[in-house]
């Protein structure tokens, strides 16, 4: 039992150590700045300007989009950069199992995601006078949706490649059409009830719901259904991002 | 006593492609062993399933007793691996790679420093410490890489071809360091297609072609085995190739290659062939600059068992075989 709970602990340890030195080495890199920072903010100006919302309105779906993109965009980035410099066979060869590395690795997503959520945010409440209704919900539900959506994004890292692009491309596929589907640009009040089902699929709806919860102080679904649901999709997410990879280790990569 | 490595019926198929085929070997604790190869003999994969990245398709690994399949953990901890290319963090100080490394193997934090202090100083890297790996040169990044590699002083240490494309003090200095590793206890794993490097440093060596071990021991019984292949290297004045097709008529000549500016004339008879070949400088007046007689190398008896070309060797037809490839990343 003892060397059961070290062990653990040595795993908890590898994973943080994993990340801080993520953070360090790709904090700048182009792909990152392009994917997970220039990225959800086209989107923004392009879906919301001259649609007359509130500056409120849009911060929450700013908050929402740069979680869901920058996050997801961390493992797609990362690992096939690591793959292709060697590195990640150092992480796959070192005395930890690799959910801990994918741990580490969902981490650092979400270190970024949170980190670069910052930006809008603090512009939102500093300059444009926004008031956020439920300080503890958005301080709980950014890393929450952060780290759900980083452990979506090692699901497409485990395509078997070096590439950044041809992991980007098939993970882009399936972004694009859940940022549509999800409650971002059109309400989810506002829906058709066939298309509210089909918002349900997204996980970008929980989070998009929660931080209308927090920013407004009003949401569609229940918020603590949102706080259950994030930390489950990342569950659900880490397990066949753990298989998928080790899959890849089948092939070689 | 318990082995270093234990490998039994190892097996790799990328699809269809057989790149390892149900080979078995041990290396003991304590012994170089060197692992030859052409290119795409199955070299790298087997390294890559011995150091667990790269899962296999059949067989079993142990290493140090411990199941690699089943208990991977406590063995990771005892390796230290070197790959081909030089994967530190490019981003990363010299300094920042050795303690993100330390932290990976779990080096106590008191002990983490003074080794990597140590470390850096041993490799010549203590005035670049805060420097990016980025402008390092290639042999301070492989000094870097292999520093990497033994921080946690692993007690088995894989170097995947070590040496290619390093300066001659360079690769000096990584074959005096596998010697003192080994000194001390390291039981070390050399991947290399140099067969010299494998000749000075290997206590043993398995030469494997096409995913099969086609012989393991040591450098001087692998020679003996082919000792029947023998040559005399000679330097002449005037240069010898003005006389290159009377030299490779010779009775008992069976080819013959230059080697620099000296001319190798291979026989399975030297003692014969020398009388030949010195009834024949004396005709032509010629000048011996130097002249030795050179037993089987393990390079000839490597290129004997791959059935490459050779100038001397009599090839065997080939025994025809299974399909295969490689795949995945090499």
């Amino acid at each position: 039992m003892k060397n059961l709970i070290t062990r653990i602990g040595d795993e908890v340890s590898l994973a943080w150590t994993v990340a801080v030195k993520d953070v360090k080495v790709y904090y700048m890199t182009p792909p990152m700045i392009m994917f997970g920072l220039l990225l959800p903010l086209f989107l923004f100006f392009s879906f919301s300007i001259k649609r007359e919302i509130g500056v409120d309105v849009g911060i929450a779906r700013l908050l929402a989009l740069t979680t869901f993109f920058t996050a997801s965009s961390a493992g797609p980035v990362i690992i096939p950069l690591e793959r292709r410099t060697g590195t990640y066979d150092r992480l796959l060869a070192a005395p930890m199992g690799l959910g801990t590395l994918l741990l580490g690795k969902t981490l650092v997503g979400a270190f970024f995601a949170t980190m670069v959520s910052m930006v809008p945010l603090l512009i939102g409440l500093l300059a444009l006078g926004v008031t956020v209704a439920d300080g503890w919900l958005l301080a709980v539900g950014i890393p929450l949706a952060s780290l759900a959506f980083s452990a979506f994004g090692l699901v497409f890292a485990s395509i078997p490649s070096q590439s950044v692009g041809s992991i980007m491309m098939p993970s882009t596929l399936v972004r694009w059409p859940l940022m549509f589907i999800s409650g971002i640009f059109i309400p989810l009040a506002d829906m058709a009830p066939w298309a509210r089902i089909l918002a349900y699929i997204s996980p970008l709806t929980y989070a998009q719901d929660l931080m209308n919860h927090a920013v407004l102080g009003a949401g569609f679904l229940n918020p603590w259904l949102d706080l259950f649901l994030l930390p489950l999709l990342l569950v659900l997410f880490l397990i066949p991002a753990a298989r998928l990879h080790q899959r890849a280790r089948v092939l070689g990569y | 006593m318990t082995n270093a490595i234990e490998v039994e019926d190892l097996t790799k198929y990328y699809g269809k492609f057989l790149a390892v085929d149900h080979i078995n070997f041990t290396v003991e604790k304590g012994e170089v062993f060197g692992f030859l190869g052409p290119n795409g003999a199955g070299k790298s994969t087997t390294q890559r399933m011995l150091t667990t990245l790269l899962t296999p398709t059949e067989g079993h690994i142990h290493v140090f007793g411990h199941d690699l399949a089943h208990d991977a953990y406590p063995a990771k901890r005892q390796i230290g691996l070197v790959p081909e290319e030089s994967n530190v963090y490019t981003e990363l100080t010299a300094w920042d790679n050795l303690m993100f490394t330390a932290k990976l193997y779990r080096v106590p934090h008191a002990q983490r420093v003074a080794n990597v202090q140590k470390l850096l100083e041993t490799f010549g890297l203590w005035e670049k410490k805060d420097i990016k790996a980025d402008e390092f040169s290639k042999g301070m990044r492989r000094r870097l890489s292999i520093a990497m590699a033994i921080i946690h002083k692993p007690t088995l240490l894989f170097l995947d071809e070590p040496t290619p494309g390093l300066d001659a003090q360079s690769t000096r200095a990584i074959h005096d360091l596998v010697r003192q590793l080994n000194a001390e206890g390291t039981t070390v794993f050399l991947t290399t297609h140099q067969i010299e490097e494998a000749n000075q440093l290997c206590d043993r060596v398995a030469i494997i072609d096409h995913g099969e071990i086609a012989a393991i021991d040591t450098p001087e019984r692998l020679k003996q085995t082919f000792q029947r292949v023998q040559s005399i290297e000679v330097a002449l004045e005037p240069d010898w190739k003005k006389h290159q097709q009377e030299l490779a008529a010779l009775p008992g000549v069976i080819t013959i290659i230059k080697a620099g500016d000296k001319c190798r004339l291979y026989t399975q008879d030297p003692s014969a062939l020398l009388l030949e070949f010195m009834r024949y400088v004396e005709e032509q007046k010629l000048r011996i600059v130097s002249l030795s007689t050179l037993g089987a190398s393990l390079e000839d008896a490597f290129l004997e068992i791959t059935g490459q070309k050779v100038g001397t060797i009599q090839h065997k037809t080939a025994p025809a075989r299974k399909k295969r490839g490689k795949g995945g990343r090499q």
